[in-house]
């Protein structure tokens, strides 16, 4: 039976995933000011514009919000319905979000792509903070000095141990933490930006509409399809997608979304027998959505997802499949997108042989690849619309690329699942430099590999890491042994690993490898939105 | 070692370690068997980007971590937070089946 705490904390907390994408039910949604009045002020004391201390000085993502009111609620027994945290959340985050372009190098982070390598844009923000944090959650906040102090001083009352931990005790960790963090990330990460002034006069997008949508789920294939968004009340909307796959496996699925701080899409369904989350930005113009979705129950697996909103009159190429072709070969290649009509037109190296079918929505279109056709990408055009750099052409498969290239798998067991790794072999040319590894590489894309795992180092060999970490399968799907001490490892260790992923892919008569790294390692039980 | 006898496993494992001609080995740093504060392994990787100096198993020092708040953006802190989060299930080596997670999934 779960104890007295860890009842109260599933209670705050079980509902996160949801509440971001939760639709409000029932007529009557409480009054934000007031409720943050209600919740908020009697520890955090109003200023005479009645802003509450602490809260007014801060500005984070939804989830950051989110966040924020569960630790609430867990150390302080703040209580708060769910349609109240829905709507405080909201309040929040678009009161005091962050604007598009203080989130766009962390997007990662939000929409939970798993294996991201974390760049520190400030080293010594990094040791401080991104040692038990990705550095993106402290990226995702906004706030001045003296605030960011007192977020120092949280940690040290908090989590006292910290100034005992390595890089704590063996230099002035207080000192540091207390004099000169704050100012640098202050620097980076102020309260008070243009980019934030202006968004918040940004005239409002209403993503109600018809969208083109593509992408690709790893180690399922790419896909295009279309995004139906109906309006469902004050920046809500009812979904419906239709989704086909490269393989010719079709999709489609129903749910809702929530639009926060103007751009931020939220959104949950259902999608063929799988439930699905989707966190999207919406681009200034308010024709285009770029993110992610991922499986509600694992959001390790997922896919990317384009969208680009069907404007009466216009015309739009959102994929070519396949986006790569061989040179000296005639294949078949279909255009999808949106008001295609005219003639087909191809770039240098490529012959029309013939129109094998053309709708709006796609032109399905025989070519003839010269031998000699220059690695690259090649133009395409359907009457007015163009599209530049859609369609790759190779004469060879040049190198293979794990992506990602370090990635991360977790035991689980008892009340966790174990957290797979989804691997793609990904094709890239050399590029004009001739050689691979470099800046001038070209992707082409993704292909089907075999896979094999192999000790990464001689310390993985010595302890047969290879041997206990896990399995992966034909698609690049690595799922971890299982979770516990192994009494046939040395020291009865976990089933952890760190792994040489090597993927294999056929070019014609040639075999092309690339090798990865993955590390197969133990639980999180503190599994948060922003980690 | 003639005139000592083993009086637990873990003496009758370092006697068969010598017996094996590993009297010599010594896995510090490389291989923590539990855990303590002087070492402090990472969490998901050791301090070479690998797992083999991580605190192995996890479990056997799972609540040396978690009295302390040692790792408390990935396992409960029950220093402050969650206080009660290992209440009846004392013996991490079978009862971290048991832990719930933080952040379950909804």
């Amino acid at each position: 039976m779960p104890s007295v705490t860890s009842t109260k904390l599933m209670a705050y907390c079980c509902l996160l995933g949801g509440l971001l994408i939760a639709a409000l039910a029932g007529a009557e949604e409480p009054d934000p000011q007031s409720l943050l009045m209600q919740a908020c002020a009697g520890c955090h004391a109003p200023n005479e514009q009645g802003q509450l201390s602490r809260i007014r000085d801060i500005r984070k993502t939804p989830e950051g919000w989110d966040m924020t009111i569960v630790r609430m609620g867990i150390w302080h027994g703040v209580a708060m319905e769910p349609a109240e945290r829905r709507v405080l959340v909201k309040y929040l985050a678009d009161t005091q979000g962050l604007a598009p372009e203080e989130t766009a190098n962390y997007r990662g982070l939000i929409e939970r792509r798993p294996n991201m390598p974390a760049t520190n844009a400030d080293e010594d923000i990094g040791v401080m903070c991104a040692r038990c944090h990705s550095y993106g959650r402290i990226a995702l906040q906004r706030r001045d000095e003296d605030e960011w102090r007192k977020l120092a001083n949280t940690h040290l009352g908090q989590w006292p141990t910290i100034e005992y931990q390595a890089l704590g005790r063996d230099r002035n960790w207080w000192e540091i933490a207390r004099d000169q963090i704050p100012a640098k990330l202050a620097a980076l990460y102020p309260f008070k930006t243009e980019a934030w002034t202006k968004w918040q006069s940004h005239p409002a997008i209403d993503p109600s509409g018809t969208w083109r949508i593509s992408g690709e789920r790893a180690g399922v294939g790419r896909y295009t399809g279309v995004l139906k968004v109906k309006a469902a009340g004050k920046d809500r909307y009812e979904t419906d997608y239709a989704l086909s796959y490269a393989d010719g496996k079709s999709l489609t699925g129903q749910g809702h979304a929530i639009l926060y701080t103007g751009y931020e899409w939220r959104g949950a369904a259902k999608l063929g027998d799988e439930s699905i989350r989707s966190v999207l930005a919406l681009s200034a113009d308010g024709n285009q959505m770029q993110g992610r979705w991922f499986l509600k129950e694992a959001d390790g697996i997922g896919g990317d997802l384009h969208a680009v909103r069907v404007v009466d009159g216009g015309s739009g190429i959102v994929a070519v499949e396949p986006p790569f072709i061989k040179a000296g070969t005639s294949p078949s290649i279909t255009v999808y997108g949106y008001g295609l009509t005219g003639d087909v037109k191809l770039g240098e190296g490529l012959k029309l042989v013939k129109v094998v079918q053309a709708t709006p929505e796609q032109v399905q279109v025989e070519v003839k690849v010269a031998e000699q056709a220059k690695p690259g990408p090649v133009a395409l055009s359907i009457g007015p619309t163009q599209a530049d750099s859609a369609l790759m052409v190779y004469r060879q498969i040049d190198s293979i690329h794990v992506e990602p290239a370090f990635g991360i798998a977790r035991v689980g067991g008892g009340t966790l699942r174990p957290v797979q790794a989804q691997l793609e072999a990904v094709a890239y040319l050399n590029g004009p430099d001739g050689q691979a590894g470099t800046d001038d590489d070209m992707r082409l894309g993704s292909l089907p590999a075999t896979w094999t795992v192999d000790n990464f180092d001689e310390a993985a060999a010595a302890i047969q890491d290879a041997k206990f970490a896990g399995q992966i399968d034909g698609s690049g799907l690595f799922t971890p042994g299982a979770g516990g001490p192994n009494p046939e490892r040395q020291f009865s260790a976990n089933n952890v690993g760190n792994l040489k992923v090597t993927a294999t892919v056929q070019d014609g008569d040639r075999s092309v490898t690339g090798d990865g790294q993955l590390i197969v390692t133990v639980q999180r039980w503190n599994d948060p939105p922003l980690r | 070692m003639k005139h000592l006898k083993a009086l637990n496993q873990k003496a009758e494992l370092l006697e068969r370690a010598a017996e094996e001609g590993k009297a010599e080995e010594v896995f510090l740093m490389a291989s923590v068997a539990g855990c303590a504060t002087t070492f402090d392994p990472g969490w998901e990787v050791d301090a070479f980007g690998g797992v083999a100096g991580l605190c192995q198993p996890m479990e056997a020092d799972l609540y040396g971590c978690t009295d302390p708040c040692w790792w408390p953006a990935q396992t409960g802190d029950m220093l402050n937070t969650n206080v009660n989060w290992t209440d009846g299930k004392n013996a991490a080596q079978k009862d971290w089946r048991l832990l719930d997670a933080i952040y379950p999934e909804d």
